[in-house]
């Protein structure tokens, strides 16, 4: 009998849902990004508006690179619905704080997507999540240090004005 | 009068069967046969993975304990595919008992393969 599945797809059906739901998952990321970018915006932050709409779209792009995976691999990539965006924050430092939660979240789950193909040696899969992995080691990283700035600089007085500044001009320069 | 169109066709092979009916493979055609519900269908891969979703989809547990008047019918409508079954509730649990056997199957067939065919050639 011959093999029609692996034939038509490569990746097998727990392999396809962990990344239809990954694509949900940096759907999800993108659009809260969004939100921030619209609260910060709202609220007097230009820079760290300018920083998570370039954020949202990264995770949008990231979306798409799982998406288009999906296809090349023979499987059906499933378009997310995306709901629960929250809208309000309490303060300017607990927008830096979900932030980095939700990048630590990402990168858990793509632990997750990797700790199933090694189990299933799919190592084409793999091979593929190795650049999210040295891509959410830069996300981290930024998140990391964007909170850092509410430790350093302080929000009294213009602290949350200097740290706005500062939010822009973070970049990762890695040679690891 | 099912059995007959089957056995007529050599290059079947039966993935799976219950006493409910049974799912068949052919190798030539790239193609499932699935004996169910008094009628002989195609499904090709596309297909099959839609019916498995849509019977996968209907909570059965659900309508067991609704006590709602509707019958206890699901019509299951798979796009672009040309066949539709109209079926009962104890035939959607025997659907699903044939097609998580055959897609158990298959996977054996697919490890079999894997670790056996592909690496002796």
């Amino acid at each position: 009998m011959k093999d029609i599945m692996r034939v038509k797809c490569l990746l097998s059906s727990d392999v396809e849902t962990l990344i239809n739901q990954q694509i949900k998952k940096e759907a999800h990321s993108s659009a809260i990004y969004l939100s921030m970018a619209s609260w910060c915006n709202r609220n007097g932050y230009d820079f760290s508006s300018d920083y998570f709409f370039a954020q949202a779209e990264e995770e949008r792009q990231h979306q798409l690179k799982f998406f288009k995976y999906v296809l090349d691999m023979g499987g059906n990539a499933v378009s997310p619905e995306i709901t629960n965006v929250k809208g309000e924050y309490n303060s300017f430092r607990e927008v830096f704080e979900e932030a980095l939660e939700q990048e630590i979240s990402v990168t858990q789950s793509i632990k997750n997507i990797a700790a199933r193909c090694h189990k299933e040696q799919d190592y084409v899969t793999i091979e593929f999540l190795n650049w999210f992995f040295r891509e959410q080691r830069e996300e981290e990283y930024k998140a990391r240090r964007a909170l850092e700035l509410f430790d350093v600089i302080g929000e009294e007085g213009t602290g949350r004005w200097q740290i706005d500044k500062h939010v822009g001009q973070i970049s990762y320069s890695s040679e690891a | 009068m099912q059995n007959l169109t089957v056995q007529s066709s050599i290059d079947f092979v039966e993935v799976f069967s219950t006493k409910a009916g049974a799912i068949y493979q052919s190798d030539s055609e790239n193609c499932w046969y699935i004996d169910f519900a008094g009628k002989l269908a195609r499904f090709d891969y596309r297909n099959i993975l839609k019916l498995k979703k849509a019977v996968y989809h209907i909570d059965i547990e659900d309508l067991l304990l609704n006590n709602t008047k509707a019958p206890d019918l699901e019509i299951l409508f798979i796009c672009a595919c040309d066949h539709c079954y109209v079926l009962s509730l104890l035939e959607i649990i025997a659907l699903k008992e044939l097609l998580q056997g055959t897609f158990v199957m298959l996977e054996l067939n697919h490890i079999i393969y894997d670790r056996l065919h592909r690496i002796i050639i």
